[in-house]
């Protein structure tokens, strides 16, 4: 299970002796006192005298396994559909706009640092309703579903953009330089030499962006969008049962992200193969 | 950013259509009714997870009577008031009043209800007995909400200013209606001191939160009408004309009955 592989490598990172017996007992004692920690959150959950018959009634909805009134998807499967979307579109924007911020032609930087100052300087909000707003006076009217896609894109592509090229920059420029040496390529050396040791660096502030954008996509439901959070909010008005709703809707953005950690932990390890071969020498 | 500049001008070319109303409804045969889905009795989200309330019955009667579809679409408040819906909404039949602020960015074609406003207040509450004693207090309202500017004493109905303000220096508190209504029910002054909101919506709430106490004194009238984008004053004569048949067959009655068993509220344009 990755959860435990996790525990195994933060072990590891204990500078424990690589001895089995040692590494079984951390591992022992964190799953312990995350039981504790479990235990304490359900019994902090049982004062509050909640409904879970009312839960279980509105699970699948919240869930998204059924459809909306107008055949969409509702609930968490369009939360995961709108961050999946946006994330694809915010690392292409984001790779885009780490290369003008490295870029040495002037008007390219120009363009990536004001983009990327503009959308890390403004709020969300107020980007998702300038863009579902504004935008139809000069002529565009987009959906509420298109505005809140690119609006997230734009907003998380801008600080991604910043952790890609800061990735980047930490590489020595003696890679560069070496692989030069052997006369390969510019674009291999960035796919085989500079890229892989970015990434290294660049995966863990970029995991935990997208869970914030995760978290995030709860905005959009302003415009419309019967997302988890629109949902959670909608049945607690209708029955007055708001902490079961807002728990439930907390519960399962949680159980997401987690999920988007386990990615994110398993693509670290990957990534920092080298590093880790080199460490236990 | 270069690819979604592509996106956006490409976007920009599929022709607007702003203004054309009836128009779009005749040709896509389905007519658009923007509310809210945080306004019980009159929108929310019912026990099957479909819209349910009055003006969801009435924007149904609506869409028949003219032999429309109807589909249903909830943004924010703030984003309906706004105007500018370029095409993006047919009607909004939503328990708006008309005010002189909105009237410059929408259209009122009919009114269809009228409902008292109303000082909701905790049950413990010992000093808050009418609108006089609102002085100083903090006080709930809806967000952009004509109760807001009711207590800013800056309402205006129908053109002209016939509210009263017997208080002063209240501290109007904007939020979620629904919201508020729990906050007050918390105590008197935990969080509000009382609610300012429309007698139906008031009603449900103390239905649901047996700490809450409606005050009988009403504030004043206050009469919901149906919006559309401006420009389009064929379709502004076809909403007011069906709403007089609605009346006039009954259907509006019936739904009132079904959702608002009031008598202090009046139907109909």
């Amino acid at each position: 299970m990755a959860l435990d592989a996790e525990v195994a490598a933060g072990a590891a990172r204990r500078g424990a002796a690589p001895r089995v017996a040692r590494k079984s007992h951390f591992r022992m004692q964190v799953w312990a006192t995350w039981l504790v920690l479990a235990l304490l959150l359900a019994w902090g959950c049982r004062a509050l005298q909640l409904d879970f018959g009312y839960v279980a009634q509105k699970l699948p909805f919240l869930l998204g396994l059924r459809l909306g009134p107008d055949g969409f998807i509702q609930g968490a499967v369009l939360t995961l559909f709108v961050t999946a979307v946006s994330m694809v579109c915010a690392l292409g924007i984001a790779m885009i706009t780490a290369a003008g911020r490295l870029s040495d032609n002037p008007v390219a930087f120009a363009l990536a640092t004001f983009y990327a100052s503009l959308f890390r300087g403004t709020p969300l909000l107020v980007q998702v309703l300038i863009i579902y707003l504004a935008l139809p006076q000069v002529g565009v009217v987009l959906g509420g579903l298109t505005s809140g896609l690119i609006a997230l894109s734009l907003n998380y592509g801008a600080y991604l953009a910043e952790t890609i090229r800061s990735g980047m920059m930490a590489i020595p420029l003696g890679q560069r330089e070496a692989a030069m040496a052997l006369s390969l390529p510019r674009w291999l050396i960035i796919w085989k030499v500079t890229g892989p040791q970015a990434l290294r660096l660049i995966i863990p502030p970029a995991g935990a962006l997208f869970v914030s954008m995760l978290k995030d996509s709860a905005l959009v439901s302003i415009l419309g969008l019967w997302e988890l959070n629109f949902l959670a909010q909608s049945y607690a008005r209708a029955s007055f049962r708001y902490m079961e709703m807002l728990l439930a809707a907390a519960l399962i953005y949680w159980a997401l992200s987690i999920v988007f950690e386990i990615v994110q932990f398993r693509l670290e390890r990957r990534f920092g193969r080298g590093v880790a071969v080199a460490a236990r020498r | 950013m270069r690819t979604m500049l592509f996106l956006l001008l490409a976007l920009a070319l599929v022709p607007a259509h702003a203004g054309a109303t009836l128009d779009r409804v005749k040709r896509t045969g389905v007519v658009i009714n923007v509310l809210l889905d945080s306004y019980p009795p009159f929108e929310f989200l019912g026990p099957d997870n479909q819209l349910a309330g009055f003006d969801i019955d009435v924007a149904r009667a609506f869409a028949a009577k003219i032999g429309a579809k109807l589909q249903l679409q909830t943004p924010s408040w703030e984003t309906i008031v706004g105007g500018h819906w370029q095409g993006r909404w047919d009607i909004c039949i939503c328990s708006m009043t008309r005010t002189a602020e909105r009237e410059r960015s929408l259209s009122f074609p009919v009114q269809y209800y009228a409902s008292p406003a109303v000082i909701t207040v905790n049950k413990n509450e010992q000093h808050i007995k009418s609108a006089a004693d609102l002085s100083g207090k903090r006080v709930g309202v809806g967000n952009g909400s004509t109760y807001e500017n009711y207590l800013n004493r800056a309402l205006v109905l129908d053109g002209q200013a016939v509210v009263s303000y017997p208080f002063h220096d209240v501290v109007a508190i904007p939020g979620d209606e629904t919201i508020n209504f729990r906050n007050l029910a918390l105590g008197p002054g935990v969080r509000l001191d009382a609610i300012v909101s429309s007698l139906a919506t008031a009603t449900a709430s103390a239905a649901a939160l047996p700490a809450l106490k409606v005050l009988s004194p009403t504030l004043y009238a206050e009469r919901s009408s149906v919006a559309t984008e401006k420009g389009d004053p064929d379709w502004d004569a076809l909403v007011a004309r069906t709403f007089q048949e609605l009346k006039a067959d009954g259907s509006l009655a019936k739904i009132s009955q079904k959702w608002l068993n009031m008598d202090a509220i009046v139907y109909g344009p």
